[in-house]
């Protein structure tokens, strides 16, 4: 289980996305270029972090970090 | 922000933060040195190039072309079968190490073959430098009919090697830049979709035939490279992460992509002449197990024991540098004494005394002696790789000579080989006969030393020595070696214009070119090619667009002898008259005197510093006493110039 802050860390450092905590909650393509390749390389890392596989496909729907971050860690 | 890991990643980052990786370069530089060398060096770089791949390269040169320091700005196009935006990262952050800034065009999605035949496509464009063409296998798979069978494979890959061969021969036709392609994994589901072992080995070796077929265009064409992904994805990682590759299209995963990085960082180093040709190593526990003065001659070994086999394999990896043309020397905290009867006499050696240019055994700080085996051999610290055990040592280096490539080793002397191999620092595009005698070459260096120290004057020196000049029209054997001497020839090279070999064979073609390579040789042996010389006739008058030596040889007579010749050519030949440039560099200004002393006349002085001569060929000096020149072209190309 990793925290809120180690996530927005994790996105800011592996991403390199200059985020903002608000920016959580926005529409992706309000936040950034997103794309399906920055969600994998998030997932990787978040594998990497906590040890756990996170299912992907379920994620590719999400509008929002802040839908990304509770699906992937089952917050 | 405040954070307690100080670690050079770290510290990138908060340069980031606070806005100042567009003026930084010289602290970026330095950070990203030690990000390489750190134990996750691949990834992290690629994590460093994301930071830095959102400055914008335009704001970075007007910011340097404001302060004055040097950036080089390299175009590079990148385009491919598959996804190919995460190269730029890893490739931003390796320029960036060499002091590079990556100006990058990334292609559409799947545009490789639209963009190899287009003329009017970024990787034509007059600013590319290098055309990155990134292969995968699903340019093979996505082709075939589904289901597939062995033969559409082998049907595929033949038809697709044509059709590459004749865009390559297209591209290399019509633009300028190198060109690199490589080649192409094969995947375990892709044999594993076969279930019987006959078609899974069939499917082995058409790929096989595919991969020897992509590198054979880099024997056919001469600007075309093929970086072998093979060894690459051998040091580890998956090739790529399936979920990339099914969901973003991503065929070839980050490590790879790092690694791939990694080779064009040091092939643009090369294609630049910035090979670096010198490898210093420290002694104790580097190239021998144990400490010489604490352990003594019979403590120490290189051989025979678990770890000293190791040091043993690491001598035989420095040494097989050696025999390609890296110039070997040490620089040791030792006493002299005890280090020379260890290279002569101990059984465990495989390298010698006479296997180094320069031994420095002393206790001076090792940056001085860096700097002292710089200035014996005539050659610059930045063309210095130095490998040490000691974090002490390489600190110190890293710190002091920021220009000389650092490999840190560590206590655990089976990894000296990989780590000194980790980089391509002494990567040529071809190796020439005069590469290879380099060693030679230096240690010859060394008994000319001596004979000048013993000598009453620098005439009588120059006159023992014997030096012989052989003038030469160059043909395609030399070729080669001239396009290396533009490239790596800094100080005694009048115009700094680099040229690869085709732009030499270009000149070569040319009858209004005349193009002359400078052989020497004296009692001491054979130097070998050390120089070149580039003119062309317009008009009646001959125009020299440059002139090469290497820093091996000058200031011996030869170029006094050369331009000699070539005047009483001139003028025997009833042209008018001969011109000379000179464009400043940060490295060449003990050659801004050289016309003036041949008896030319400065005509202009640009902007720049530039400097244009002229020669009217009234008085032609004299051929040094001492110097014995003979050249092959003055009656072979009777009538062509004149």
């Amino acid at each position: 289980m990793i925290s809120k802050a180690d996530f927005i860390r994790i996105v800011r450092d592996e991403l390199a996305l200059p985020l903002a905590d608000k920016d959580l909650d926005e529409d992706l393509d309000q936040v950034v270029n997103w794309s399906s390749m920055l969600l994998v390389r998030l997932v990787v890392a978040l594998e990497k972090e906590t040890g756990q596989k996170v299912q992907i496909s379920g994620l590719l729907t999400e509008r929002t970090l802040q839908g990304i971050y509770a699906r992937a860690v089952g917050a | 922000m405040t954070t307690v890991d100080q670690s050079p990643l770290a510290r990138l980052r908060e340069l980031g933060a606070a806005g100042r990786l567009t003026e930084d370069h010289a602290a970026v530089a330095q950070l990203l040195s030690q990000i390489a060398s750190g134990a996750q060096g691949l990834a992290d770089l690629t994590r460093a190039g994301q930071i830095l791949a959102r400055r914008d390269p335009d704001e970075i040169l007007r910011r340097a072309t404001d302060s004055g320091e040097t950036v080089r700005p390299v175009t590079v196009a990148v385009t491919g079968h598959s996804t190919i935006e995460p190269l730029v990262a890893p490739l931003t952050a390796e320029f960036a190490r060499h002091g590079y800034l990556l100006r990058p065009s990334v292609g559409e999605f799947d545009a490789y073959l639209r963009d190899l035949q287009d003329p009017s496509s970024h990787l034509y464009s007059r600013d590319t430098e290098l055309a990155l063409v990134v292969l995968d296998p699903q340019m093979i798979f996505d082709e075939l009919p589904k289901p597939w069978s062995v033969a559409d494979v082998e049907q595929t890959v033949t038809a697709k090697m044509a059709q590459l061969d004749r865009l390559v021969g297209n591209y290399v036709r019509h633009a300028k830049a190198t060109l690199v392609l490589n080649t192409v994994p094969l995947h375990r589901i892709h044999t594993h979709s076969l279930v019987d072992l006959r078609s899974r080995t069939r499917l082995s070796v058409a790929w096989r035939s595919f991969n020897t077929a992509l590198l054979g265009l880099s024997e056919k064409y001469a600007r075309v490279q093929v970086i072998d992904l093979d060894p690459l994805i051998a040091e580890g990682g998956p090739v790529h992460d399936q979920r990339m590759a099914v969901y973003a299209k991503v065929q070839l995963g980050d490590e790879v992509l790092s690694r791939y990085a990694r080779e064009v960082g040091h092939l643009i180093r090369a294609l630049h002449g910035r090979t670096k040709k010198v490898l210093v190593v420290d002694l104790d526990n580097t190239l021998w197990d144990g400490i010489l003065g604490d352990d003594g001659a019979e403590g120490i070994a290189a051989a025979t024991t678990f770890r000293g086999e190791a040091f043993g394999l690491f001598q035989r990896t420095v040494q097989q540098l050696g025999s390609q043309g890296v110039v070997l020397a040490i620089s040791s905290k030792n006493d002299r004494e005890a280090v020379l009867a260890v290279l002569r006499d101990h059984p465990d050696m495989v390298l010698r005394d006479t296997d180094f240019a320069r031994i420095n055994a002393n206790w001076e700080p090792k940056d001085t002696n860096l700097t002292d085996i710089a200035a014996r051999l005539n050659l610059g610290v930045d063309s210095f790789v130095f490998a040490d055990d000691s974090s002490f040592e390489t600190g110190l280096v890293a710190m002091s000579l920021p220009s000389v490539a650092v490999v840190c080793l560590d206590d655990e002397p089976a990894l000296h080989t990989s780590k000194l191999l980790a980089d391509g620092w002494f990567d040529v595009l071809d190796l020439t006969d005069e590469d290879r005698a380099r060693g030679e070459l230096y240690r010859g260096e060394a008994a000319r030393s001596d004979l000048l120290a013993g000598a009453d004057s620098m005439a009588e020196y120059l006159r023992q020595l014997g030096i012989r000049v052989e003038l030469k029209l160059v043909e395609q054997p030399d070729v080669a070696r001239v396009a290396q001497l533009t490239l790596r020839t800094n100080q005694f090279n009048l115009t700094t214009q680099r040229w690869q070999q085709a732009d030499v064979t270009d000149r070569i073609n040319d009858p209004d070119h005349l193009v002359l390579s400078i052989r020497s040789a004296d009692r001491f042996g054979d130097n070998g090619v050390v120089g070149a010389l580039f003119a062309r006739r317009d008009d009646g008058e001959l125009h020299i667009e440059n002139m090469v030596l290497s820093c091996r040889v000058f200031a011996r007579g030869i170029e006094d002898a050369v331009m000699g010749t070539l005047l009483a050519y001139a003028r025997d030949s009833g042209l008018r008259a001969v011109h000379g440039r000179y464009l400043p560099t940060a490295k060449n200004g003990k050659v801004r005197e050289f016309y003036p002393a041949q008896g030319f006349d400065t005509v202009a002085e640009g902007a720049g510093g530039e400097l244009t001569f002229r020669h009217d060929l009234q008085t032609i000096p004299a051929i040094p006493d001492h110097v014995r020149i003979t050249s092959n072209f003055l009656d072979r190309v009777e009538g062509r110039l004149a």
